[in-house]
């Protein structure tokens, strides 16, 4: 029979078997759709712990649900599923896999702030908003952000040699964002370079480009930098 | 002529009343049913009230303390009103005890009857030992130590269930107990304060938490306790196998049905007509509202009054009310019987 409401449904809570045999009787055919429950059957009373760690979701706690920052969000008016009230409710609860659905939209809010500046209860969802993109990327739910891998090279040569190789960090960022290397807008840029810059400037590029030395005295700097951003890494995250 | 005041009923309203008929230089006569003078916070034992923050044996205690200390006022206890003759004025008031009073002007302090939990079975209040109604956590929380009474375990999570017997039209009660909100976001602090590793949930509706009861205890409990608010009115409270409760309903704003498991559920109870009030409205000749409490009379100029002249009210027996407005009112209406007894002397001279 045809479930006219279908819908409604999550895909994922829709089962339809090939050959269904229920209590003995074979009901395949007219009845092989069956609906799994759609029941909430706990709370993770720790997530919202989770969230508050990251930098903006410190208020998520506050929350009353008025929707006030629904009301006002620049995304939700471009698509209603966008709806950081509702998230931030989905987080109070520790509603995980919920949120997890959602995890193609989250990441759109543009940080315009109109919720943060109309809330009554200070909660400060753009805030929330930025550490559930975090946490759905560190969670490894979402693709990092272009913008996330950019800074993770630039900050791996940094570390590792206290300066950074400008054409190492766009290779590889290209590469890892899985661009072309030859990009036409770089490609112009470095034909003029080459017409324009002194030899000598040309040569030490070449050779810094070849040979990547460190900054001087680099290693013990180097290692104290490291240390000093896993500890605070592990004091936000535990 | 006549120099009394005859007050029925030594909850706060009660006492205040008392209190403020002797402070104005005229006799109390007050009659309690109980063998012990306080009403529901003393009766019930309440731990701290709202919102002085004082325990209500300390609190209540002091207005007990003041009306015994007081040679103007006479107290009788283990006693009811059986009769009230005459008018206005001139009551005459026979009493369970065999005595009688001769009384200008009567108030009626008799409060209201706490709801019985037993009336919604389908919230597991006497079948499963978890599920406890408030005044019963408060004596828990007045204990000092926070545990399930099944197996003494400290529970992870309790779940307090706002509006049990009120706003319910399933069983007859159409009105809001008016301090559940406030006493159950108060009850939420005290649970986390005494087990840290207790998260309090509060299923609503509506959160009445009126006035100033806003920030200093709905958001306070909220912001500061992580008392989580849940909007969802609860159909069933069940026992999953391993012995915790399933609390069931749809969570609202989710639109999905949710079977929790919890530790302790509390009934957060609300505030009945005093189940004797067909009573008493016969034998004090006093009508009543359509909900079963004391019928008020006009108040804008006839202020505490009832529906018969010289018989005042203030309390909890005219409607679900709060300790501190049960006190004002219980002063006002001694100023109105008081007011009574002077207009006999000006009457007379
Ligand atoms: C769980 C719970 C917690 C609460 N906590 C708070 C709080 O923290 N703060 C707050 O402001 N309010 C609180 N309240 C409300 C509070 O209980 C009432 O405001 C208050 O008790 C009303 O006082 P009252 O004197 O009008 O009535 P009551 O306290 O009910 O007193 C009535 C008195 O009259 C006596 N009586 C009744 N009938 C007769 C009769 N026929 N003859 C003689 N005597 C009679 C009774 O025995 C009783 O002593 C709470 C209510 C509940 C249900
Ligand atoms: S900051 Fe994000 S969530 Fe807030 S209104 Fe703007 S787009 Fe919406
Ligand atoms: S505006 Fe603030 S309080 Fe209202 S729903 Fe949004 S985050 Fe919650
Ligand atoms: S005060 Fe709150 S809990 Fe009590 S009846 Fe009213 S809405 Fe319900």
């Amino acid at each position: 029979m045809a479930i006219h409401e279908k819908s409604l449904i999550e895909p994922d809570h829709i089962l339809e078997h090939e050959k269904l045999v229920v209590d003995g009787v074979d009901v395949s055919g007219h009845w092989n759709t069956m609906i799994l429950p759609r029941t909430l059957t706990d709370y993770d009373d720790d997530f919202e712990k989770v969230i508050q760690r990251y930098p903006g979701g410190e208020n998520v706690h506050r929350c009353w649900q008025c929707g006030s920052c629904t009301n006002s969000c620049t995304m939700y008016a471009l698509n209603v599923d966008f709806n950081p009230r509702y998230w931030i409710y989905l987080t109070r609860l520790g509603l995980k896999d919920e949120i997890i659905k959602d995890k193609d939209i989250i990441w759109q809010c543009v940080s315009c702030n109109k919720c943060t500046n109309i809330c009554p209860k200070d909660v400060r969802p753009e805030g929330v908003m930025k550490a559930l993109a975090h946490w759905l990327e560190e969670e490894g739910h979402t693709e990092k952000k272009p913008s996330t891998i950019f800074d993770e090279e630039f900050w791996e040569q940094v570390e590792r040699t206290g300066r950074i190789e400008d054409s190492h960090v766009l290779m590889h960022f290209l590469r890892k964002t899985r661009q072309p290397l030859m990009q036409e807008w770089l490609v112009d840029f470095s034909k003029r370079m080459l017409r324009h810059l002194p030899f000598a400037h040309l040569f030490r590029m070449g050779w810094n480009f070849l040979f990547r030395p460190r900054t001087r005295g680099w290693g013990r700097t180097g290692q104290v930098l490291r240390e000093w951003v896993r500890e605070q890494k592990e004091a936000a995250h535990g | 002529m006549q120099n009394t005041v005859l007050v029925v009923g030594a909850g706060p309203a009660g006492l205040s009343a008392a209190a403020s008929v002797a402070a104005a230089g005229h006799r109390a006569v007050l009659v309690e049913k109980e063998e012990v003078l306080g009403g529901a916070p003393i009766l019930s034992g309440y731990a701290r009230l709202i919102p002085s923050g004082e325990w209500a044996k300390d609190a209540i205690g002091r207005m007990v303390a003041r009306v015994e200390q007081d040679p103007n006022v006479t107290i009788h206890k283990g006693t009811r009103v059986t009769q009230v003759d005459g008018e206005a004025g001139d009551f005459t008031c026979t009493l369970s005890n065999g005595g009688t009073v001769q009384a200008g002007a009567i108030i009626l302090c008799t409060g209201f009857t706490h709801f019985d939990s037993i009336n919604k079975p389908e919230w597991g209040f006497g079948t499963y030992e978890d599920v406890l109604t408030t005044t019963q956590m408060e004596q828990m929380v007045a204990g000092g130590k926070i545990y399930c009474p099944s197996d003494g375990r400290t529970p992870e999570r309790v779940a307090i269930l706002l509006c049990v017997g009120s706003r319910d039209r399933q069983i007859g009660r159409e009105w809001c107990s008016k301090v559940c909100c406030t006493v159950s976001a108060n009850l939420a602090m005290e649970i986390k304060e005494l087990s840290p590793e207790t998260d309090v949930f509060i299923y609503y509706m509506d959160i009445r938490t009126f006035g100033l009861y806003e920030d200093r205890y709905y958001w306070k409990s909220q912001e500061e306790f992580k008392t989580k608010f849940v909007k969802a009115r609860i159909a069933e409270v069940t026992r999953a196998p391993d012995g915790r409760l399933l609390v069931k309903g749809e969570d609202t704003l989710v639109k999905r049905p949710i079977v929790i498991p919890f530790d302790i559920v509390v009934h957060a109870i609300g505030m009945d007509p005093n189940e004797e009030n067909p009573e008493i409205a016969r034998i004090f000749g006093v009508g009543l509202e359509k909900h079963g409490f004391i019928e008020r009379a006009e108040h804008y100029t006839n202020t505490c009054g009832t529906t018969r002249r010289g018989i005042y009210a203030a309390g909890a027996a005219y409607g679900p009310e709060s300790i501190d407005d049960s006190i004002s009112q219980g002063h006002a209406a001694a100023m109105r019987a008081v007011a009574d007894l002077h207009a006999l002397v000006r009457k007379a001279s």
